[in-house]
């Protein structure tokens, strides 16, 4: 038990002493899966709308894939972009491998499909009286899919903040196509492995408490979001 | 003048049709009321004639802009947020400025007796309030055309009456009303009967 309990005690001192590596990985986790969720959002909140506005050929498979692809486990995903990101593989040219950017890239494949299947699941309830007053009231399509995005914010949030946990707290992508490199391409997830492998059992239990501490927040937040907009209905 | 008219119109679901061949001339400034049973496709038409529901043009004509035409759901329903902001919606849609939005809003809100709303949001509403918000947020954009589904359902005589008022006011505006048995006389000017669809039994 004094193990477990002086690891405490010393992650929480590093933890408030602002260990500068420790700050370190903390701010690369955020900015890499921030980018990670903005591109995410950027390409699957069009798929979504889409998907749930119009009916077009492949729709429905297209859709079953987006679901399917919740599962994808992510040392696969990691794998996956480690195939296209080596020197060898179709986009070795790029020169990407064990960059910050590499694990964007395989993190905005995590978050796609969790933006797309759930921006399409709040979108598509939402009612047909929406865009038809809006509509009706002189709206242009700008304004009408603004309309339409806004009255779903509740289920939109709640996935952005889904994809945002997955992404921030994700191991396999980090380690496989960013190689944990320190001050380069170090995590919060890749260094609590890192660490915790090596006998710095304070210093893991640091990263990985910050980690924890962002994920439960991140689910907090939605949980409380969901709650929200179950007393609007 | 007339503002829209259809020619032997009829609205097909999965090829079974839920409005039976009607014919309609209605003219600008009226006040008329549909009538007709259930499943008589009431709601249909309001909907063919605020361009919500496809029909073929030989049809349907309009002589007014779709942007001049707007309808308020038998259960209307209105943008989160708040009361104001909906009423101004259509205004902003028209890129008209946020002081004269305001402004107008204001009116409308005191010529629908709601001007106690005007700070509140759109949670909360009752039945009846959401309705006359929703009303308000119609006739804002003065339109040439304004289709209202059953617009009088849960609202007190009071209300009634100021609605009545506020829409036997608006010379320009035509209005095409469902259910104007529950109205009071005089109310509609006019009323159109709508018959029952038969589906025609096909012979092989």
């Amino acid at each position: 038990m004094d193990f477990l309990f002086d690891g405490l005690k010393e992650a929480v001192r590093l933890i408030a002493s602002g260990d500068r590596q420790i700050l370190d990985a903390a701010l690369r986790t955020l900015s890499i899966s921030l980018s990670a969720v903005a591109l995410a959002i950027l390409i699957g909140l069009p798929i979504a709308t889409c998907l749930a506005r119009r009916h077009f050929f492949g729709h429905r498979l297209l859709l079953v894939m987006f679901r399917a692809a919740l599962g994808v486990p992510t040392v696969f995903l990691g794998l996956l972009c480690f195939g296209l990101l080596a020197r060898r593989g179709p986009l070795g040219p790029l020169d990407l491998l064990y960059t910050p950017s590499a694990i964007v890239i395989g993190e905005t494949l995590l978050a796609l499909p969790i933006v797309v299947a759930l921006a399409h699941g709040a979108l598509v309830t939402l009612d047909h009286r929406i865009p038809e007053t809006a509509r009706t009231l002189g709206a242009g399509p700008v304004r009408r899919l603004l309309t339409y995005l806004s009255e779903a914010r509740t289920g939109l949030i709640l996935a952005i903040l889904t994809a945002f946990a997955r992404c921030s707290t994700e191991l396999g992508i980090a380690m496989m196509v960013g190689g944990n490199i320190k001050d380069r391409t170090r995590t919060l997830s890749t260094a609590t492995a890192l660490e915790t492998g090596r006998g710095e059992f304070a210093v893991g239990l640091a990263m990985g408490g910050l980690l924890l501490l962002l994920a439960t927040g991140m689910t907090l937040l939605a949980a409380m979001l969901g709650k929200e907009n179950r007393r609007d209905a | 003048m007339t503002i829209v008219s259809t020619n032997q119109l009829v609205v097909r679901r999965s090829s079974i049709p839920i409005l039976a061949a009607t014919d309609l001339e209605i003219a600008a400034g009226e006040r008329i009321g549909i009538c007709g049973g259930n499943g008589t496709g009431k709601t249909t038409l309001l909907r063919v004639l605020a361009g919500l529901e496809p029909a073929p043009p030989d049809m349907v004509t309009f002589d007014c802009a779709a942007a001049d035409i707007t309808l308020v759901h038998q259960h209307p329903w209105l943008f989160h947020g708040g009361v104001l902001g909906n009423i101004e919606y259509g205004l902003a849609a028209r890129r008209i400025n946020r002081s004269t939005r305001r402004q107008v809003a204001g009116e409308w809100l005191e010529r629908l007796g709601i001007s106690q709303l005007a700070g509140r949001q759109v949670e909360g509403l009752s039945g009846g309030e959401r309705r006359r918000v929703a009303l308000a947020r119609a006739l804002a954009i003065e339109p040439k055309l304004l289709l209202l589904d059953e617009p009088l359902a849960e609202i007190d005589d009071a209300g009634i009456a100021m609605i009545r008022e506020v829409l036997e006011q608006l010379e320009n505006t035509t209005v095409v009303i469902t259910s104007p048995v529950d109205l009071p006389d005089g109310f509609v000017e006019r009323t159109i009967w709508l018959a029952t669809p038969q589906t025609i039994p096909t012979v092989n």
